[in-house]
């Protein structure tokens, strides 16, 4: 049996569906075989995230009517054969698939792969209780904002009702320089509330967007960004190895340094 | 993050005393920088007509609910520093003498009498023991106009589940577990569930009081055996007004209360564990945080306003005591040490540090 994780957040918009793209590709070009699913039922994203838009035939709610095998509806990587993506269904809502039916796709899948990322959709819901129905593990993510962080307060609460234990905080777009000067929660601020521990941070960074558009995840791309090896590392530490954490203010450090020290003789 | 919301007088700290309306308390905005003290201040129309500060406690009213104006919802705290310094005396009528004002109910004089009174919409799934036997009372069947109003199973299930998170200390593992369903109506998916939670908690359902056929029939197809007749319980307040129970014994839970999360409970309250912002404790008794209060917290929920709130560190959204509302300090205090709410003499929401407090001496 492989491992179900759930990736959830509460609110919207923090990253759920690039966190999900992201790590998927990079537990994949570690060689494992890995199945995401996108549980956004009605609001699927994950397809056109991972670029595999256009090779979607049948759906998740397709294999539950049983107009399709399972194997039929696994769309695979374009780039990784080891990566695969059960697309939600577009033309439906969330209450089409209820928990059991979940759990019933979800164990057929992890009979075969040795990881499955479940994209949870937004809210408490139909939906978000479908998609952590069959999971073992959660990462949570969220962004250093107190709506975010609420948010996923409450669900980290859900969650330890519904007897998942083992999660893991990811704090996404984080911005160094607005938490020096105490304009952004810091990584701590957040931890302090949360109480979960840390499996990654994310710096905010815009080549997200256009990997994102380009349906590329960041991982792939050929020079390392800041952001891509954040998702490499949490991936890493997803399979227990101990990576430090990246020093975030390397490249900001450097340069107040030197502001300070062009600074100093003059103020 | 609250350092740097504007206040609306510099120099108030944390005496600052605003007079919060019910409505206002709804919205929660402390900080607002344009909320004038005094225009917001005493009976205004409108805040006698939501003279109930408390809006989700709908517990029958306490003799001594009927003189208590709107304007005893006190304020922003005065902090431990200044504990009745000269508050402006946001409104209190004069002839409101606080004293008789915040009178404890009397155990066993519940006014209350008509045996069609509402049923508590915030009723919950509660683990007690009683008569030497572990119970589950689930609050009975809503009629349809209070279906909406009420938790729905689901939401029952998650929040029995939290709490047994929480404690499941209090009792031996392998615990029978008698389930008072009273006029409850469970299906067998229901019961079914019920049974799986109480097993993670490691306690085993083994006999359902039910006073309906179909719950009768479900339980007993499941295998569990039925009682049809209720036996008398404190905690299953007849319907007929005589709810003679004193507070119940205090429930201790370890856990940290995340946001959404909310624990009723008829006796004290302590927490060993947070109380992350977004939850909530609602207590007839006094609550007692081993850790950060941040949510919101209601002691003597039933109108004893000697109850009091204690904590390590003492940052609430929102403290009630009995019939009181006060909103937390915008400004959390620079240094960090175990801290009291009390309700004054002056009929105020009050914070002193735990060292100086000492419980005051009401009637």
């Amino acid at each position: 049996m492989g491992r179900v994780i759930v990736v959830t957040s509460g609110k919207g918009g923090v990253g759920k569906t690039t966190t999900t793209a992201n790590l998927g590709m990079a537990l994949a070009q570690r060689n494992r075989k890995v199945a995401v699913i996108d549980a956004d039922f009605g609001l699927r994203n994950l397809d056109l995230l991972l670029g595999l838009e256009n090779r979607v035939v049948y759906t998740a709610v397709d294999v539950l009517a049983g107009q399709c095998r399972l194997e039929q509806a696994l769309v695979k990587d374009k780039r990784r054969a080891n990566l695969v993506l059960l697309p939600a269904a577009q033309n439906r809502t969330k209450d089409s698939v209820n928990p059991a039916q979940m759990r019933q796709l979800v164990a057929a899948i992890a009979k075969v792969y040795d990881f499955v990322l479940i994209d949870s959709p937004a809210g408490i819901e139909m939906g978000f209780q479908n998609a952590i129905s069959a999971a073992q593990e959660a990462l949570i993510v969220t962004t250093p904002e107190i709506a975010a962080v609420r948010d996923a307060d409450r669900v980290i609460g859900l969650l330890e009702a519904n007897n998942i234990k083992r999660t893991s905080l990811i704090i996404n777009r984080i911005r160094p320089k607005m938490v020096e000067v105490n304009d952004m929660m810091s990584v701590e601020d957040v931890r302090e509330i949360l109480a979960v521990p840390l499996i990654g941070v994310v710096p905010d960074d815009e080549k997200v967007i256009v990997s994102t558009n380009k349906g590329e995840p960041l991982v792939l791309s050929g020079n390392p960004t800041l952001a891509g090896t954040a998702f490499e590392n949490i991936a890493r530490r997803i399979e227990g190895e101990k990576v430090p954490f990246l020093d975030l203010n390397v490249k900001d450090g450097l340069f107040a340094k030197l502001k300070t020290f062009f600074t100093k003789p003059i103020g | 993050m609250t350092a740097d919301l504007p206040h609306p007088d510099a120099n108030a700290e944390r005496t600052a005393s605003t007079p919060v309306s019910p409505s206002e308390t709804a919205s929660s905005a402390p900080e607002d920088p344009v909320d004038d003290p005094v225009s917001s201040a005493p009976a205004s129309p409108e805040l006698s007509s939501a003279s109930a500060p408390i809006p989700d406690s709908p517990t029958p009213p306490s003799p001594s609910s009927n003189n208590l104006s709107p304007d005893s919802v006190s304020s922003d705290l005065p902090h431990s520093d200044l504990p009745n310094s000269d508050l402006p005396n946001s409104g209190i009528p004069d002839t409101d003498d606080p004293q008789t004002d915040v009178t404890q109910v009397p155990a066993g004089v519940m006014v209350q009498s008509d045996p069609q009174a509402p049923i508590d919409p915030n009723a919950q799934i509660r683990i007690k023991t009683e008569q030497g036997k572990l119970w589950a009372i689930l609050p009975p069947e809503p009629t349809d106009k209070e279906k909406t109003l009420g938790y729905s199973w689901t939401e029952l299930i998650q929040q029995l589940q939290q709490r047994l998170n929480g404690d499941a200390r209090s009792w031996a593992p392998g615990s029978n577990v008698r389930v008072m369903a009273r006029d409850r109506l469970l299906n067998s998916t229901q019961l079914q569930e019920l049974a799986e939670v109480l097993t993670k908690a490691q306690l085993r359902l083994k006999r359902v009081y039910t006073t309906r056929r179909q719950t009768a029939v479900a339980a007993a197809t499941a295998g569990y055996s039925v009682e049809q007749t209720i036996p008398r319980l404190q905690m299953t307040k007849p319907a007929n007004g005589e709810n003679t129970s004193p507070l119940a014994e205090p429930l201790y839970l370890e856990m940290t209360l995340r946001s959404g999360a909310e624990i009723r409970h008829n006796g004290s309250v302590v927490v060993m564990g947070d109380l992350n912002p977004g939850s909530s404790i609602v207590a007839e008794g006094d609550i007692l945080i081993w850790g950060r209060l941040r949510g919101v917290v209601h002691a003597g929920s039933a109108g004893n306003a000697s109850a009091i709130v204690m904590a390590l560190k003492m940052e609430p959204a929102q403290i009630r005591i009995a019939d009181f509302v006060a909103r937390g300090p915008s400004n959390p205090p620079n240094q960090i040490f175990p801290e009291v709410a009390y309700v004054t003499a002056q009929g105020k929401i009050s914070i002193a540090s735990a060292e100086d407090f000492s419980r005051p001496i009401l009637k």
